[in-house]
């Protein structure tokens, strides 16, 4: 549409991600499907990776590389282990290799741990933040190099409203989340003058989040306490992500977005 | 698919402050979504203009002069919408000024005038707005969305005046309880909060360089284009958004994010 600021981008139009290169990892896991899925369907090529060589998971990572394929993107499955930092910098560098750039990231690493704290192992505790904060610095590190050199890009962190709040029996994935969003905010000030925007979606209750099991808010009282008495939908998460990756959103930076149902808004 | 639940076809959006700057080009954005618009403000030349631009793009617009600080007004406004449309869906409030000219003179010169009026317009234009908005949805027998704008100032202290901020700063806590007490209702209520924002595009060489020297300090490193309130507003005021309720979303290059360090200030120092 063409105005007094020249021609603007809006509409659907300012959603278009055609032609844009996308690297989503944690993609066999609700949230990364819907994303990598929704990505395709606004016209980008996506890369789509597991964040562990667990068989299964690489393996449901593959169907959702099989879908964007029948949509005509193109697609390629990669296995990564998101706790070694040299691992990730060898697959991140030979996907943009492969592509030709890298315009978008998406971290959706899916692990909860629901334990005591004083309950909570050394080993639990590490493998909460090797995955979640430790995978997410890997990837944002390895994909930073790539922006840095295009000087444009788009990072998008899918974290968690217990990021920003503390709930019993979560507290390793609670510290591991408010680092995803400090990291989140660290990187837009350091990467903001080359272009690049990093912000996070901070999801609530989701109708796949392990800890709250059965998401019928009949049953489930942690659903019914949510304003809007549902739990969320990955695709509901996937339209932000659509949004934050596109061309229209480079003035938004190092904010953390809520997709929650208003659950941040309770007394 | 997504994009298609980024669409208003059939929708009809009331915006406030639709003359010009961001209220402008929010609503031009909501009618190359597919919204019908209802533009409102006080001066009735500016609002026709965007009404006439959106009757351009395809799409039916009518201009409604009102003063957002009269309640009255305000459900006039509301009352067009149905009127003209036969139904309200979104009510974009957006009107909002700077600090009346007093604010920023000493604490005790400030006038309780100065001080209500600058609430008025920037606080109490949004509850009016918002009370007889969702009142004609529920009437009507449907949902809807309201967004109000509020401003990164409602976070951070602004030395040149502080009843924008604190009135800015009540839009987003009246956003929070409002989208809670209309969530029986499905209306959703969520603020856009954006940092430095050109309303228009550089005028002269002077106002070019005012712009990039402002911008320096965000990360961004300039300031916001008005246009870019635009696929956010269409974002939350679309089906896309149907989980998000009660939410601040700040489009400010970066700005709040930071702030503890001059931009480029970036130590190295050895673990």
């Amino acid at each position: 549409m063409k105005n007094e600021w020249g021609d603007v981008r809006s509409g659907t139009d300012a959603y278009d991600l055609a032609g844009k290169k996308a690297l989503v990892i944690g993609a066999g896991d609700p949230a990364g499907r819907a994303i990598a899925l929704a990505l395709g369907e606004a016209g980008a090529d996506v890369t789509v990776s597991s964040i562990s060589n667990d068989g299964d998971e690489i393996m449901r990572a593959k169907k959702v590389q099989q879908e964007l394929t029948k949509m005509g993107r193109k697609s390629a499955t990669v296995a990564t282990d998101v706790t070694l930092g040299t691992g990730v910098q060898v697959m991140v560098r030979q996907v943009a290799k492969d592509l030709g750039s890298l315009d978008i990231l998406v971290n959706a690493p899916d692990l909860f741990l629901g334990k005591p704290a004083d309950a909570t192992t050394d080993m639990e505790w590490n493998r909460v933040m090797q995955v979640v904060l430790s995978g997410t610095f890997h990837a944002c590190r390895a994909a930073g190099k790539e922006m840095l050199k295009q000087r444009s890009g788009r990072i998008i962190n899918v974290s968690s409203v217990l990021g920003e709040r503390g709930m019993a029996n979560a507290a390793a994935y609670c510290a591991a989340q408010a680092g995803v969003l400090n990291l989140t905010r660290a990187l837009s000030q350091e990467w903001g003058p080359s272009g690049i925007t990093v912000n996070a979606i901070a999801q609530g209750w989701m109708d796949y989040s392990p800890a709250i099991g059965n998401p019928d808010p009949a049953a489930n009282q942690t659903v019914r306490f949510v304003p809007m008495k549902r739990a969320g939908a990955a695709d509901e998460l996937a339209s932000l992500a659509v949004y934050l990756a596109s061309d229209s959103s480079a003035y938004i930076s190092g904010q953390v977005m809520s997709v929650d149902g208003g659950l941040t808004t309770h007394l | 698919m997504v994009l298609e639940r980024l669409r208003l076809d059939g929708k009809v959006a009331i915006v406030t402050g639709a003359g010009r700057g961001l209220g402008r080009q929010m609503s031009l954005a909501l009618a190359e979504a597919g919204a019908d618009v209802v533009c409102a403000a006080r001066t009735a030349e500016q609002i026709e203009r965007t009404a006439k631009d959106i009757e351009a793009l395809g799409r039916h617009a009518v201009a409604q002069p009102t003063d957002v600080r009269d309640s009255k007004q305000c459900e006039a406004l509301i009352q067009r919408a149905a009127d003209e449309f036969g139904h309200l869906d979104i009510m974009l409030s957006n009107a909002g000024i700077g600090d009346a000219r007093g604010m920023s003179s000493e604490l005790w010169d400030v006038t309780d005038d100065d001080w209500r009026d600058t609430l008025d317009v920037n606080l109490s234009s949004a509850f009016y707005c918002a009370r007889a908005a969702s009142k004609q949805m529920v009437a009507e027998g449907h949902g809807g969305v309201i967004i109000n704008v509020a401003s990164g100032t409602a976070m951070r202290a602004n030395p040149t005046g502080f009843g924008y901020g604190a009135a800015k700063a009540g839009v987003i806590a009246l956003t929070k309880s409002l989208s809670a007490m209309l969530q029986k209702h499905n209306i959703r209520v969520n603020c856009i909060v954006p940092g430095f924002v050109a309303q228009a595009p550089p005028r002269n060489e002077q106002q070019r360089d005012f712009t990039l020297a402002r911008g320096r300090y965000i990360a961004a490193q300039r300031l916001g284009y008005a246009w870019e309130l635009g696929p956010l507003a269409i974002f939350l005021a679309s089906d896309a958004s149907s989980y998000v309720n009660g939410q601040p979303f700040v489009i400010d290059g970066g700005g709040l994010a930071g702030g503890l360090a001059p931009m480029g200030f970036a130590p190295e120092v050895a673990v």
